[in-house]
């Protein structure tokens, strides 16, 4: 649905995106994560034709979004962070407005839409009078009237309460559910990247540091809690036995291929009352934190 | 589709309280030189011109020439910095406010929405100037007699006068140029729109721009250049008070005033079409 083929994008000389590869399959809820300034908007736009790439090639829906934009956009919808709207017109009228941009659309195509997204009843009211979460549900509006295959979500969190982002999180999951829409979900809110998508990437500096599964990222191993009668000694023996790499205070990172049975068979042989040792399950938070901090090399660099 | 999208430029335009306060301005103005002409010793200069010529001035002095000296600080001041207000805000306000970015989420090319755009300016600028002939026309009317109309423009050396009804048609024809005037200032602050820079900036570009042309067109040194100059052809509406029309000159400055508005508008598109649009 969406493919990005080596995309560059520099601003002058400070270079926004760089090489980024993608590939996000048809029916699939994708997740984009940096922090800010990481790219992931710069990356969007280019997607929408809003950015014009300084290198690569960008297909969205099979046309390539530089010479074909128009096909390539017919059936995309997008909601922006703080979506903006003509707040001195109502929403019925700036739904008109915005749907006209892609396509003649029926005054029944739009109250279907409005009903859809639970703004019946205030669609005539002036914008400027809505609440944070009611711009919210005309922003996904806009983007639903095009009847769309692929719908871009960036930061759509950004500023709303935590029951708000409950509710984006239901409806997300209902639109890909219900429509089954391709979602393209652009967020630092972890939780909810984690809670929606399948796959994620990671963007750092510009650049892709992960691509891959949600569920390979929970299933790679994490830290395992040990609890000792002398955690110092038992840190020193697994240690000078090869079965761990990395050690802290609570917690202890075991070799690759060493099981924690057989550190705990290890420990209760030398004699260590061993109270506790478990996997600890790796959270996207954990995955990410330490994937930011520690980014894989540049490819062809030392 | 064209129509629909035009139809909605026009709606954002019309639906903004600011179009209309603006519009206020040029209201009380006219009302204001009307009343000046009718409480004060005003037209007395234009009396005594008319008694020189072997006029009568109770003939001359009428609602068609009062509306007519109401153009003249219109069209100089008010109507430039409000039709370049309106041209600065048609892409520049949008870029702002974040809706660019939403209407060009969508499949509409850039230049396809810069013409829509600028053709809701258009609407626009004929719209201001037909309500501003007819407003000032009835002010006009509701403080002097119908008559004939008087019409003395010295630097151009016209010195006119017409019975009611061949006035009224010079009166409708200088507005139907005031059009062009309005048409092409609006094009110049769109063009700067097209920039990447605040609507306030365009529109301050705009004026500065036909501002510092104005003035060099009135210096000796390009007395021989002055056909090149953009204010010179933005007067064109005056030239509708000649009796009789001095057609060359009309349509020199149409044609220039074409090629201008072509040039604002391909430059505007041109920029737009490789500018990156973020928020």
């Amino acid at each position: 649905m969406i493919q990005l083929t080596h995309v560059v994008k520099k601003f002058g000389q400070r270079l926004a995106v760089n090489e980024l590869s993608l590939t996000v399959p048809r029916g699939e809820i994708f997740g984009l994560l940096g922090h800010n300034g990481a790219g992931k908007s710069t990356a969007i736009g280019m997607m929408l034709g809003q950015v014009w790439p300084s290198g690569g090639e960008v297909t969205v829906c099979g046309h390539d979004v530089a010479s074909h934009r128009a096909r390539a956009l017919a059936k995309v919808g997008a909601i922006f962070e703080t979506p903006a709207f003509y707040d001195y017109l109502s929403g019925w009228r700036n739904l008109e407005i915005l749907t006209h941009y892609s396509a003649p659309t029926s005054k029944a195509r739009i109250k279907e839409v409005v009903d859809w997204v639970g703004l019946s009843g205030r669609e005539h009211g002036r914008v400027k009078t809505y609440s944070h979460g009611m711009r919210a549900r005309l922003a996904l509006a806009q983007a639903l009237l095009p009847q769309p295959e692929l719908l871009i979500l960036d930061e759509p969190g950004e500023g709303l309460d935590p029951e708000g982002i409950h509710e984006m999180r239901q409806t997300i999951l209902r639109l890909h559910r219900e429509l089954n829409l391709t979602i393209l979900l652009s967020s630092h809110l972890l939780s909810e990247v984690e809670q929606t998508c399948k796959r994620i990437a990671v963007l750092h500096q510009g650049r892709k540091v992960f691509e891959g599964s949600v569920a390979e990222v929970k299933s790679a191993r994490g830290q395992v809690l040990l609890r000792t009668n002398d955690q110092a000694a038992a840190v020193k023996l697994l240690r000078e036995r090869g079965l761990i790499t990395n050690a802290s205070a609570t917690g202890i990172t075991p070799t690759d291929g060493k099981s924690t049975g057989e550190i705990a068979r290890v420990l209760f042989d030398a004699g260590f009352s061993v109270d506790g040792i478990w996997q600890q399950e790796q959270t996207l938070e954990d995955f990410y934190l330490n994937l930011v901090k520690n980014p894989p090399p540049l490819p062809g660099k030392n | 589709m064209f129509y629909l999208q035009l139809r909605n430029e026009l709606w954002k335009l019309f639906g903004k309280k600011r179009t209309y306060i603006g519009f206020g301005a040029f209201l009380v103005v006219q009302v204001l030189i009307s009343l000046l002409f009718k409480l004060t010793k005003a037209s007395r200069p234009m009396q005594r011109l008319l008694e020189g010529n072997g006029y009568l001035p109770e003939d001359y002095i009428s609602a068609l020439t009062i509306a007519t000296v109401m153009l003249i600080p219109i069209a100089g001041l008010l109507l430039p910095l409000y039709v370049a207000l309106i041209g600065g805000d048609l892409v520049a306000k949008e870029a702002e406010d974040g809706t660019l970015r939403m209407i060009l989420a969508r499949p509409i090319s850039r230049v396809r929405l810069l013409t829509t755009k600028w053709l809701a300016g258009v609407v626009f600028s004929f719209c201001l100037v037909a309500a501003l002939a007819v407003f000032g026309l009835v002010f006009a009317r509701l403080t002097f007699p119908w008559g004939g109309m008087f019409v003395w423009m010295p630097e151009h050396g016209i010195f006119s006068v017409f019975n009611a009804s061949a006035g009224l048609a010079h009166y409708l024809a200088a507005n139907l140029m005031l059009t062009s005037e309005a048409v092409s200032l609006m094009g110049l602050a769109f063009m700067f729109s097209c920039f990447n820079i605040k609507p306030a900036a365009a529109t301050i570009l705009a004026l500065s721009i036909s501002f510092v042309d104005y003035i060099m067109f009135h210096i000796p040194f390009f007395s021989d250049y002055q056909a090149w100059f953009l204010t010179y052809h933005l007067q064109v509406w005056q030239w509708m008070f000649q009796e009789d029309f001095n057609w060359a000159r009309i349509m020199e400055s149409m044609s220039m005033l074409a090629g201008f508005n072509l040039t604002f508008l391909f430059v505007g598109c041109t920029v737009f079409q490789v500018r990156d649009i973020k928020s």
